[in-house]
């Protein structure tokens, strides 16, 4: 469309802009030119959610009932009805604590995530009633000319009219890593790959601009995009899915004894009115009402302790998301690769030599070539001066790879390489000044510049150039090896073409480098350079030398990839990059081995069709994002499971997409190798990383979206969640072994909590079944669950790792449960069934000494709980008012409280391993553990001296032997699951 | 796995329940049944073994004679009789059926304290001193003699409605036993009523017996059931005779002497008790 149409179309004029009565009727049509924000949750509905979620419920139902009990007994007029009313009160407190403490936890971390999507307000520069204003890019509305210039953000999407060496960073929308240009040409069908479209939300690199505003706000690609991410479900977390399993199945125990044990107590003739309190009892009991609250602390524990290795989790359950994960889809620019080009090769003398490509490479010495011969002489020389990249002014302090630097990629390269190696670049330019120029353009391929020389003697000028490396060897006759020149005759060509090919083939771009030294007599000193005329010699150059360069990979990744082999994580790439570039990359960071081949390589090799190679023969694929459009989804599913090593290139955002959902299908097979299952629900664990608004639906689609910290998008950092703050793919790796640790420890933990629950149980039925005095009230079970046992559970986060964590398989969410049968029926069949019995031994020694032989306790129950009986006898004969028996009652609940407190203490040494011996793991490597058992102890210690005289509690100050009674069994424990790691040991694999 | 029906879902709960491929039974064979069944067994035995062995050592621990600790249990509680099945006691003077139930329970509750069964069973003891028995604690204990006929008007000898029908009843007055104590430190403990909460001119006045209203020393110490045998605890009547007809009476009857506590608030029985009295026409 030409200007006037364009000017039709949208009803505006390019000189004059819209009116602003025009304007602002279009505002109010279309609404302001922002993204509408995903709509989230109202925080009142979060924290109701809290209140309801997990256990909350039944505890809720279990306050409800001791409301009714107590309106019911007080209705009647019993003598002390408050009982329930209290324990009404203390269940529904203790739901609201932890429902409390649950949304704050939440919140806290999605506050950390609220400040990045805080975006500073943004001003465009718009023609309107034919006047040039700064207004904020929310009112810009379709039809409003808007001009841009480097260093802006694009305010809309933009149809360019006018474009003066306008270059646009479009990586944040279609993943490119090298700036677009842009100017007023349509040159491609597609809107996304044509040139005079600039998009919403990219930046300017440089270069000035004037557009018609074509979209706003939602209507833009990139809007277009954002939607698509929002629309895009969220998958459970795997660990939030191990929890409601686990709840399901403590409360289905829960449930089904506390029905059972209703129906037997009705038909032992109990009233309704008492069955229902028993009821409530065996909830309580059974519930581990701490639990969620430790989880959540352990959880967020480990977020931190990611947070300081720079994985920020936004979510906190994608902490343990990240540990079972099973396929990383890793982009490669900025996350396997430094995201900066570098200078890799060079080829001078007939020679390809290799440079220095880490991060933080300083001194030239720690360049691996020669640098004696006099062609690298010139060659640095040209590559000083043929170059229009500069630092920065006031770095000087900081380290050279670290600079900023203005000037394109390549510049860039070339500029910080020259200045590792020969020092201060910019004095040297100055010694050899520029006369003329002629900068890079795409029609010629080539930039010249033509200097004075820094030699006072030689009054001759200095012609440089660099390019495209074909185009700059047609323009030589001669070629310089080791400092002369050579006639460029067919034999030298053809080296030159080889190294070419050679660099190239690894993905690395090629820049050809040549010079002349301009005939003094021809050209003296005042000879006036015109670039536009040319009247100086571009042919017969002398050639000098080859640079390549590339994005190098980070040092750190090819370490953290071959970990990830040996984790059994599948690591595959995703990259808009071209396919030889990824593949170099790939095989560099070891994501293809040095070993394996894709069939095009074995094709190669073979010297066969690509059609008749064996596709089960390569190990390796790299698949092309033209090739994966023409697929279905079985061929994927195909590619995905039988090769191990797979790069895709060339995608885009909706293919990126279509591989995480292909990687999902995928599970791993029994022993080795993988096959597709046809239920989605049962796949793979996948992780995905992205910077790009173009990543942001594949980061929301992946069980764990990574986002970049540094180079990453808002909509990304968004989507994802979790933040990689350094960018670095080895920060990953660290957060798998993190989050497969707190798997490991979860799992102690809920064990730990899961044993005394049939301590606090037990005394229910046999209470119910035997008519004894109640061993332990409902309040004291709740002083175990949520006092002396958190900080316990929660010091079994800290322990170490029992094994590598990281040689062992990604867990297969179908089998390796965070409660599997065995833990519960170990926990509470077995070790659970001991710290019962050890607590009835210590109940009834108190009630012995104190005059109540076992003998009499049973069957005692009505009368010792009638509050007319108040001269109740003993074995001895002595005579009990009512209080003094709920005294004594109390006195029972303390040792039994205690001696469960003192048998948890055994619980939680065994606990710091499931296989291993403790002496193998060490008593006092975590130290948290100490601290643990000391709360625990003192907590316990607090509980029954310092608050044995609030009624409230039932706590009494306890005869101080009657904190041994239990250790006998605490050491059986301990010396029970000893023997029992000890046949695990001996016997693996057995039951 | 959503879409599973139910007749899957049947299917497979079939399959785990009985599987007639691997001739499983919830997901073991018998064999494995077996071995579990096995283990438990003899996991719970040892336990079982456990938990009595350290039963029995506790027990060894304790003397047959007196508890271990009587902390608990001491000071003494107070109770009354009749006792049917509160602390209410309402009647009719006219109906018969309204207090006689009453008089039936003191009756049968001082069937033991017949002068005659005491005299049988019990030494008469030397009054104002403990009645301390040294020797082997194993050694059987004697008893002193506590007469029906020490409660006089309420001894339902004479009067044999003690009182009710009249509309002046008797309620006996009980301590709680407790091994070794001795009440009062050699001063016998005393026992007064009055009228709880409400207007004091309610009761008007109440005669006890025996004594003035005392526990007499020479019934203590108490050696516990094994040894004293035919104990009989001491009793205090209290004799209402002229408290306020037709309504309900709020009465405190407390001990009085050393080492006797009757204001806690949360024990409202002990050293102390509170009734209610009805009296109608």
């Amino acid at each position: 469309l030409s200007a006037s149409e364009l000017e039709e179309k949208y009803g505006t004029s390019i000189n004059k802009g819209l009116s602003s009565s025009r304007a602002a009727e279009i505002l109010a049509r279309d609404g302001p030119n922002s993204l509408t924000p995903p709509k989230a949750t109202p925080e009142i509905v979060k924290f109701l959610k809290q209140m309801v979620g997990g256990f909350s419920i039944l505890l809720w139902i279990g306050a409800v009932f001791s409301w009714i009990s107590f309106g019911i007994q007080f209705a009647q007029g019993a003598e002390s009805p408050f009982d329930n009313l209290y324990l009404g009160v203390v269940l529904a407190l203790v739901v609201i604590l932890t429902g409390i403490f649950a949304y704050y936890q939440e919140a806290k971390s999605t506050n950390i995530m609220a400040s990045f999507s805080k975006m500073i307000p943004q001003q465009a520069l718009v023609i309107r009633d034919a006047e040039k204003k700064e207004l904020p890019a929310e009112q810009l509305v379709v039809g409003d000319i808007v001009e841009i210039k480097g260093g802006d953000r694009i305010p809309a999407d933009i149809r360019l009219i006018s474009a003066q060496g306008c270059k646009v960073d479009n990586s944040s929308l279609t993943g490119e890593s090298e700036p677009q240009s842009r100017s007023c040409d349509f040159t491609h069908e597609n809107p996304l790959e044509t040139k005079n479209i600039a998009f919403y939300s990219t930046t300017c690199v440089e270069g000035t601009a004037t557009g018609i505003v074509i979209n706003t706000g939602d209507r833009t690609v990139i809007g277009r995009i954002a939607s698509l991410a929002s629309g895009v479900g969220n998958e459970k977390t795997p660990i939030a899915i191990e929890i409601e399993h686990f709840v399901y199945l403590v409360a289905g125990v829960a449930i089904s004894i506390g029905v059972l044990f209703f129906i037997i107590s009705v038909s032992m003739r109990y009233k309704i009115l008492d069955s229902i309190i028993f009821l409530i009892g065996i909830i309580v009991a059974n519930v581990p009402e701490g639990l969620l609250a430790t989880v959540t602390v352990s959880l967020s524990l480990t977020a931190k302790r990611m947070a300081k290795k720079n994985c920020l989790v936004k979510n906190l359950e994608a902490v343990e998301t990240l540990g079972s994960t099973s396929i990383i889809c890793s982009d490669k620019t900025g996350t396997l690769t430094q995201n900066r080009m570098t200078v890799a090769h060079l080829w001078f003398d007939n020679q390809i030599y290799s440079a220095d490509t880490s991060e933080d490479q300083t001194s030239k010495y720690a360049q691996p070539f020669d640098q004696s011969s006099p062609s690298w002489t010139a060659l640095s020389k040209i590559v000083t001066l043929c170059n229009r990249a500069e630092f920065r002014p006031g770095q000087e302090n900081l380290p050279i790879m670290k600079r900023v630097v203005v000037g394109d990629a390549s510049e860039t390269a070339l500029l910080k390489f020259a200045e590792v190696i020969l020092g201060d670049v910019m004095s040297i330019r100055a010694q050899n000044k520029k006369v003329a120029e002629i900068p890079f353009n795409s029609t010629n391929k080539f930039q010249l510049s033509i200097h004075e020389t820094d030699d006072p003697n030689d009054k001759r000028f200095l012609l440089v150039m660099k390019g495209a490396p074909e185009r700059i060897l047609e323009r030589c006759s001669t070629i310089m090896i080791n400092g002369k020149e050579e006639p460029l005759d067919s034999e030298k060509a053809e080296a030159f073409q080889t190294a070419y090919m050679e660099l190239g083939g690894m993905g690395e771009r090629v820049l050809g480098f040549c010079h002349l030294y301009l005939p003094e007599n021809e050209f003296p000193d005042t000879y006036p350079f015109d670039t536009d005329s040319m009247n100086f010699p571009t042919s017969n150059l002398c050639f000098v030398g080859l640079l390549s360069m590339i994005d190098p990979p980070r040092s750190t990744v090819p370490d953290a990839v071959s970990k990830c082999r040996s984790a059994g994580i599948k690591v595959i790439m995703v990259t808009g990059d071209h396919p030889i570039t990824a593949k170099a990359i790939a095989k560099s960071v070891g994501i293809i081995s040095a070993t394996s081949e894709t069939v095009e390589d074995i094709a190669k090799r073979l010297n066969i069709p690509v059609e008749q190679v064996n596709r089960r023969e390569a190990t390796a694929a790299v698949v092309n994002g033209m090739e994966l459009k023409d697929m279905s989804l079985q061929q994927l599913d195909d590619i995905l499971c039988n090769h191990s090593e797979i790069v895709f290139a060339r995608t885009s955002p909706q293919q990126k997409l279509i591989i995480v959902e292909g990687c999902q299908r995928q599970v791993r097979g029994q022993g080795k190798g993988w096959k597709p299952i046809s239920q989605a629900l049962q796949g793979a664990v996948v992780a995905v990383t992205g910077d790009g608004v173009n990543d942001s639906p594949a980061l929301k689609k992946a069980d764990i979206g990574i986002a970049m910290g540094i180079a990453g998008s808002d909509a990304a950092k968004n989507a994802a969640d979790m933040v990689l703050l350094d960018d670095n793919f080895a920060s990953i790796v660290t957060g798998v072994e993190e989050g497969r640790l707190i798997f490991d420890n979860l799992k102690k933990t809920i064990a730990y909590t899961l044993t005394k629950n049939i301590a606090e149980l037990c005394p229910f039925l046999i209470y119910i079944i035997a008519s004894i005095p109640m061993p332990i009230g409902t309040i004291t079970i709740l002083f175990i669950d949520l006092g002396t046992d958190i900080i316990p559970s929660v010091a079994l986060a800290y322990e170490k790792a029992e094994s590598d964590i990281m040689n062992r398989r990604p867990r297969n969410k179908k089998k390796d449960r965070l409660v599997n049968e065995q833990l519960a029926v170990y926990s509470y069949l077995q070790i659970g069934i001991i710290q019962s019995v050890g607590a009835f031994v210590t109940y009834f020694t108190v009630y012995a000494e104190q005059g109540f032989l076992p003998s009499t306790l049973l069957g005692v129950r009505v009368d010792w709980e009638n509050n007319a009986i108040n001269d109740f006898e003993d074995s001895y004969g002595q005579e009990w008012t009512k209080y003094q028996r709920m005294y004594l009652q109390w006195t029972g609940y303390t040792a039994f409280f205690v001696s469960i407190t003192i048998q948890q203490v055994a619980d939680l040494i065994i606990r710091k391993t499931r296989r291993n011996s403790i002496f193998q793991q060490g008593l006092f490597r975590n130290k948290v553990i100490w601290v643990g058992i000391f709360s625990q102890i003192g907590i316990a210690l607090i509980l029954s001296y310092g608050l044995g005289h609030v009624t409230a509690l039932n706590f009494i100050p306890l005869r101080f032997q009657y904190w041994f009674v239990a250790v006998p069994f605490a050491i059986l424990i301990w010396v029970y699951d000893e023997v029992r790691k000890l046949f695990i040991r001996r016997y693996p694999g057995s039951k | 796995m959503g879409n599973k029906t139910w007749a899957d879902l049947a299917g497979e709960m079939k399959t785990f329940l009985w599987n007639p491929e691997e001739r499983t039974c919830l997901g073991r064979t018998a064999k494995s049944w077996g071995l579990i069944l096995l283990f438990y067994f003899v996991f719970y035995t040892c336990l079982a073994g456990m938990f009595a062995f350290c039963m029995y050592v506790m027990l060894l621990t304790l003397s047959p004679y007196t508890p271990t600790y009587r902390d608990r249990v001491s000071p003494p509680g107070v109770m009354i009789r009749p006792y049917l099945n509160g602390f209410t006691i309402a009647f009719n003077i006219s109906k018969r059926s309204t207090w006689q139930p009453y008089v039936d329970s003191m009756h049968h509750f001082l069937a033991a304290y017949d002068d005659k069964v005491q005299e049988e069973k019990n030494i008469e003891c030397i009054s104002g001193q403990y009645f301390i028995q040294g020797g082997n604690e194993s050694e059987e204990k004697k008893a002193c003699q506590f007469k029906r006929s020490l409660l006089q008007n309420c001894s339902g000898i004479e009067d044999q409605t003690f009182g009710y029908s009249r509309g002046q009843p008797c309620i006996l007055l009980k301590m709680n036993r407790i091994i070794g104590y001795r009440p009062g430190a050699g001063v016998p403990v005393s026992v007064d009523c009055k009228v709880q909460k409400g207007n004091e001119s309610d009761l008007r006045s109440v005669d006890f017996y025996p004594g003035n209203g005392t526990f007499d020393l020479m019934y203590y110490p108490y050696y516990g059931k094994i040894t004293h045998v035919n104990y009989t605890s001491p009793l205090v009547a209290m004799h209402f005779t002229d408290v306020k007809r037709n309504s309900l009476v709020p009465i405190q009857c407390s001990l009085h002497g050393k080492g006797i506590v009757n204001d806690v608030n949360s024990d409202r029985f002990l050293g102390r008790i509170i009734f209610m009295l009805s009296i109608g026409k």
